[in-house]
C-alpha cells in the first residue's frame, strides 16, 4: 500500500470533523457553552448544568459518536439509563435520603401547598395545548412547573421523548432562578402584615411515625397511582433508609456517592440528547417562554392558596411558605425564609416551609403519576384498575 | 378547541386526584402522629434531690462525695448571693 504526502493529508483533512460540521452543530456548541458559562460563572445549577452542557458539546462533535442515537457510543449507553427510566429513580432515593419528612409530618396540613403549586403544571399544560403541542407533549412541558428535574424528565421520557433536551434544561435553568423568579411574585401577591405573621413551633415527630410515614405513603400513593411507583418507591425507600436507623452504611452511600454518579450519568444522557435536530426548533423556544410561565404560576399558585389557609386558620399560617410547595427543595424554602425576614427580621419561616417543600416533591410526583395513568400507552407497563379508571373517566367527560 | 377543553378536562380531574391523594395522605398522618405521639427522651440519671447541709455530706443521700459537693455548691452560692444556706435548695447535680 502506498502513499502519497498530498494523498495522506487529504485522508488526514477528510477524517477530521472539520469536514462533515453543520451550521447546527456549531450553534449547538454555542448552546453548551452558553450552559457551562451559567454553571460555571454564574453557578447555576453547576452540579447538572455542567455535564449536560459538556454532554451537548460531546454529543455535537461530527464523527465522535457521542450523540445519544449513536449506536456503540459510549453516551447510547449512558441514555438506556434515561430511557428505561432507571436514572431518575435512583436520584429520587438520594433525593429520599437526603430528606427530613419531620417539619412536613409536624404540620401536615402544609401538604395541600404542595399540591396548590402543582397549578402551574396545568396552566402550562393549557398554554402548551394552545401554542399546539399535543396533550401528552404539553403534560411533560407543564411538569417543569413542579420544579422537580427528575420528574421531568422521567415524564419527559415517557411522554415526550423527543422533548427531552428543552425540557431538561428549561427545567434546570429556571429552577437555579427560583431566588430570582418568585420574590417578585410572592411580594405582589402578599400584603406586608401578611408577610410578617409568625408560625407557631413545630412540634417534635415520633421515631415511630418517621418509619412509618415512608412505608404508609408507598402503599397509599402507589396503590392509587401505580404509574408513579418507580419515582415514589424509590424515593421513600431512600428515607427509609434515613429513619430506619439500621441501614447506616446505605443511608451514606445513598445520600453521597450514589446520587453523585447518578447525577453524572443523567446529566451525561440528558445533554448527548441535546442534538442539532432536536434541538434547534420552535417548540424549543416555546418550551423556554413556557417553563417561566409554569414556574411563575406555580409560585402564585402557591401563594394564593397559603393566603386561603392564612385567612382560614385566623391568620396562623404565614402565606409566604405556600411559594415554596414548587419542589426545588431546599432553595425555595430558603427564598420563603428570604421574603419573610425582609418584612420582619426575627421572623424564622425556614423550617415551616419545608413542610411545603417536600410535600411539592411528592406533589409533583403525583402530577406525574395522573399525567402517565392518563396519556402513557396501554402496553407502557400502567394497565392496572386506577390508571383505567383514570383514562376512562377522561374519554367519558370528554365525549361529554 | 376541543383539544383546548380536553386540557381544561384534564387540569380539573388531575389537580383533583393530587387534592385527593395528599388528603388521604393528610389523614394518614394524623392518625399516626395521634396514636404515637413524641415522647421526650428520658432525662439522662440526676442525682436525688438533696438538702443543702453545709460542712458535710452526711445528709445527702447517694454518697458522701455527692453530699460534699452539694455542700461546696450551696456554700459557695450562700456567700455569693448573701442567703443562708438553708434558704437554698439544690434539687440536682449534673456533669458537664
Amino acid at each position: 500500500m502506498e502513499f502519497s504526502f498530498s494523498q495522506a493529508a487529504v485522508q488526514i483533512l477528510k477524517s477530521t470533523g472539520f469536514s462533515v460540521l453543520t451550521g447546527g452543530e456549531v450553534v449547538m456548541m454555542a448552546v453548551a457553552c452558553g450552559l457551562l458559562y451559567l454553571a460555571i460563572w454564574k453557578q447555576f445549577e453547576p452540579l447538572l448544568l455542567l455535564p449536560i452542557g459538556f454532554g451537548c458539546l460531546l454529543a455535537n462533535i461530527p464523527l465522535g459518536m457521542m450523540g445519544n442515537s449513536d449506536p456503540d457510543g459510549l453516551l447510547y449507553f449512558f441514555y438506556f439509563g434515561v430511557k428505561h427510566e432507571i436514572l431518575p429513580p435512583l436520584i429520587f432515593l438520594g433525593v429520599g435520603a437526603l430528606t427530613d419528612f419531620g417539619p412536613m409530618l409536624a404540620n401536615p396540613i402544609t401538604l395541600l401547598l404542595g399540591a396548590a403549586a402543582q397549578f402551574g403544571v396545568y396552566t402550562t399544560l393549557i398554554g402548551a395545548v394552545l401554542l399546539g403541542f399535543t396533550l401528552p407533549e404539553a403534560g411533560a412541558i407543564g411538569i417543569i412547573g413542579g420544579a422537580d428535574g427528575p420528574t421531568s424528565i422521567f415524564l419527559a421520557t415517557k411522554l415526550a421523548p423527543h422533548l427531552l433536551g428543552p425540557i431538561a434544561v428549561a427545567a434546570y435553568s429556571y429552577m437555579s432562578l427560583v431566588p430570582l423568579i418568585q420574590p417578585p411574585i410572592m411580594k405582589w401577591l402578599t400584603p406586608e402584615h401578611e408577610r410578617k405573621i409568625r408560625m407557631e413551633q413545630l412540634k417534635p415527630i415520633s421515631k415511630e411515625v418517621k418509619v412509618l410515614f415512608p412505608i404508609v405513603v408507598t402503599i397509599v400513593c402507589c396503590l392509587m397511582l401505580p404509574g408513579v411507583t418507580p419515582l415514589i418507591g424509590m424515593l421513600m425507600l431512600g428515607n427509609l433508609f434515613r429513619e430506619s436507623g439500621v441501614t447506616k452504611r446505605l443511608h451514606e452511600t445513598s445520600e453521597t456517592h450514589l446520587i453523585n454518579i447518578v447525577t453524572i450519568l443523567l446529566a451525561l444522557a440528558v445533554g448527548s440528547s441535546m442534538s442539532a435536530d432536536s434541538f434547534l426548533r420552535w417548540e424549543t423556544i416555546k418550551i423556554i417562554i413556557l417553563g417561566l410561565f409554569a414556574f411563575a404560576t406555580a409560585t402564585a399558585g402557591g401563594i394564593l392558596f397559603g393566603r386561603l389557609m392564612c385567612k382560614l386558620s385566623g391568620g396562623k399560617i404565614n402565606p409566604l411558605i405556600g411559594s415554596a410547595g414548587v419542589s426545588a427543595v431546599p432553595m425555595a424554602a430558603r427564598v420563603s425564609q428570604k421574603v419573610g425576614a425582609e418584612a420582619d427580621s426575627k421572623n424564622y419561616l425556614l423550617m415551616h416551609a419545608m413542610g411545603p417543600n417536600v410535600a411539592g416533591v411528592i406533589g409533583t410526583a403525583v402530577a406525574a403519576g395522573v399525567f402517565v395513568s392518563l396519556f402513557s400507552p396501554p402496553d407502557a407497563g400502567t394497565g392496572n384498575a386506577a390508571a383505567e379508571a383514570i383514562h376512562q373517566t377522561f374519554n367519558l367527560i370528554a365525549a361529554k | 378547541m376541543k383539544i383546548f377543553g380536553n386540557a381544561v378536562i384534564v387540569s380539573i380531574l388531575s389537580m383533583g386526584v393530587i387534592f385527593l391523594v395528599l388528603s388521604v395522605l393528610i389523614c394518614t398522618i394524623k392518625i399516626l402522629v395521634h396514636f404515637m405521639p413524641y415522647q421526650a427522651p428520658a432525662a439522662p440519671p440526676a442525682f436525688s434531690p438533696a438538702r443543702s447541709t453545709p460542712g458535710g455530706g452526711a445528709g445527702a443521700p447517694g454518697g458522701s462525695a455527692v453530699g460534699e459537693h452539694i455542700a461546696a455548691i450551696t456554700g459557695a452560692l450562700s456567700a455569693h448571693l448573701g442567703k443562708n444556706p438553708d434558704q437554698i435548695h439544690i434539687s440536682s447535680v449534673k456533669p458537664v
